[in-house]
């Protein structure tokens, strides 16, 4: 049974009023509810699901968002590879946690997805089809347990720099669903680092397990947050769906976990990697993009492994699938 | 206080006989919650995918704690890990039912239901004779209401969808039918653990509560299972399966690697 109190109006009747009044615009002409809507978002404004948005809009909203859940969902299988081989019982409660937690993102971002209009199914289509992409750091295999840390940890800090300015997304769901994700990516880098650390200070092997494991990670993670880019021409920003360009979370990506992971006595594998304090930014080697847009396109070494892995997945459950959403039958 | 003091009250048999029946039921909740993890990531539907996760992670928390209670009461420097990890494959004593590979779907919903009610009847013959481990159960028993009504939900749901999902669920029941009492295999030493009050009621009374429990759901489902008791426990815990030796072999496989470093 629904309880009652489920069914009230969630927000305060400061922000439901707002919300309402912003149906500004269903009697206007195009052009007109186009300012109004530039003039709510460019103000700091939220749009939600049922105002009026263009259809530009609505399609730059659910391109981000679907790769962003694109990638929590394939982000998945490098990791679960080793929830099997996790070598304590903390470690295996640990990752199977983590793990379930991508998931638990991907569900959360898909249904965010659906509601601009996109079925979960198309959206799966499109993915598996290879019409659709999701991040390049989850195109590449994980070698050792060494790969489990470096990934919780750095993957996941250099994905949380990008996340936690998404959590002013102008688009009301995302960000909302961001502030929810953040905080759990928090707890994630949190068990990265105890693994790191754990090794790092563990025996020669464990320690040269991590650097190898750093080193095959350096490059993916500085193509990460992709080129440099011209803000002014960038809609995603005009437009507040995203807050900060590439370079802005590089940098500060490398300002927080440079000095952390040097401190473990671990070597960054770029002899250019260093603070220009005249230009108060990182210098850095250039990262090779195109070996980004390689991966990228479904290219890299893991790509198409990981692909028909899903495809085939997929294929093998769609009998429950299929169960589920049918009509219950009366018992034999 | 901790199980170690507790345990010195007890005599020599009974603490033998706990201890086995401590590693067994560790082991049936560490080797599940190994099978359902295969489903991270891989599940049928997001939903769940993140519901059998949770599963997954309280079972192997009931492993961890039975492990712990076990490595109080032997008190020979082993820790939890290393009672759950550094074993050869044949030193396990997880029940035969469990010694299946993952398999499909149909397959890991005939599992937790057969494993689910016959764990529930082996929880409710606890007896307070032993308190660390009567605590630890009251703990365990409330988790596993929530596993039962998932497991019930699907049992149902695959049942009367009919077609593919039926045939498939009702051949995973067959599969599994000989194998589920082994949960419920009376343990060695029972008469000691009857007498101090750690076990309530025999396995064998047990296994007649779990054999009406699945009766009772299967009833308006399906053609009844036939379920017989298992008898000795030496026989169905013991002698693992090749899907085990795999099993063994990735989850060891770091640890292996640098045997004594911490991890």
């Amino acid at each position: 049974m629904t309880d009652p109190l489920a069914l009230d109006p969630v927000l305060p009747p400061r922000e439901r009023s707002e919300r309402s009044a912003r149906r500004w615009n269903e009697d206007l002409p195009h052009d007109e509810r186009y300012e109004h809507f530039e003039a709510h978002v460019l103000g700091g404004g939220k749009i939600e699901p049922n105002d009026w948005m263009p259809d530009e809009y609505r399609s730059a909203v659910l391109r981000f968002v679907e790769m962003h859940a694109n990638s929590e969902l394939m982000g998945v299988l490098p990791e679960r590879e080793w929830i099997m081989r996790a070598p304590t019982l903390r470690r295996k409660l640990a990752l199977t946690s983590k793990v379930q937690d991508e998931v638990g993102h991907a569900q959360l971002l898909y249904r965010v997805a659906e509601d601009l209009g996109k079925p979960r199914e198309a959206m799966f289509d499109d993915l598996l089809a290879g019409k659709t992409k999701f991040h390049n750091v989850f195109h590449y295999p994980t070698r050792t347990w060494a790969d489990i840390g470096v990934i919780a940890w750095l993957v996941d800090a250099a994905a949380i720099v990008a996340q936690q300015a998404l959590r002013d997304s102008s688009y009301g769901p995302y960000s909302r669903t961001m502030q929810k994700i953040c905080w759990e990516e928090s707890v994630h880098i949190m068990h990265g680092r105890d693994v790191v650390v754990t090794l790092a200070n563990g025996t020669t092997a464990q320690r040269e397990m991590l650097q190898e494991a750093l080193d095959r990670w350096w490059g993916p993670l500085m193509q990460m947050h992709g080129p440099r880019s011209d803000r002014s021409k960038d809609r995603d920003l005009h437009w507040r769906i995203k807050a900060r360009t590439s370079e802005e979370l590089r940098q500060e990506f490398l300002t927080i976990y440079v000095p952390r992971i040097l401190e473990l006595g671990l070597t960054i594998p770029d002899p250019e990697l260093a603070y220009d304090k005249a230009a108060g930014e990182w210098r850095y080697a250039d990262p090779d993009w195109n070996e980004l847009r390689t991966v990228v396109t479904n290219h890299g070494p893991k790509s198409q492994e990981r692909l028909e892995f899903r495809r085939l997945n997929r294929e093998a459950t769609a009998w429950v699938r299929a169960a589920v959403l049918a009509e219950p039958k009366a018992a034999a | 206080m901790t199980a170690t003091t507790i345990a010195s009250a007890l005599d020599a048999p009974t603490r033998t006989a706990l201890a086995g029946f401590l590693l067994a039921m560790a082991d049936d909740e560490f080797v599940i919650g190994f099978s359902d993890s295969e489903w991270t990531g891989i599940a049928p539907i997001l939903e769940e995918d993140v519901a059998m996760s949770s599963i997954a992670q309280d079972e192997l928390g009931h492993a961890r704690a039975l492990y712990e209670l076990l490595a109080g009461l032997l008190d020979d420097g082993r820790d939890a890990d290393a009672l759950a990890y550094d074993r050869e494959p044949e030193a396990y004593r997880h029940a035969r039912l469990l010694d299946h590979g993952r398999g499909d779907w149909a397959m890991t919903i005939a599992r937790r239901f057969l494993y689910d009610t016959a764990d529930a009847a082996r929880l409710a013959s606890i007896g307070a004779g032993w308190p660390p481990l009567a605590e630890l159960v009251a703990k365990i028993r409330r988790e596993e209401r929530y596993h039962a009504m998932h497991a019930l939900a699907w049992v149902d749901r695959l049942a009367r969808a009919g077609g593919e999902a039926r045939a498939r669920f009702v051949a995973a029941l067959d599969e599994l039918a000989r194998d589920a009492p082994s949960v419920l295999a009376t343990p060695g030493g029972e008469a000691a653990l009857l007498e101090a009050g750690i076990l309530g009621r025999s396995m064998a009374a047990a296994f007649d509560a779990w054999r009406s429990d699945v009766a009772g759901v299967l009833r308006p489902l399906m053609t009844p299972l036939a379920l017989e008791p298992a008898a000795d426990a030496a026989r169905h815990r013991a002698a693992p399966s090749d899907d085990f030796r795999w099993l063994w072999g990735e989850f060891t496989s770091v640890r292996r690697s640098e045997p004594g470093a911490t991890w």
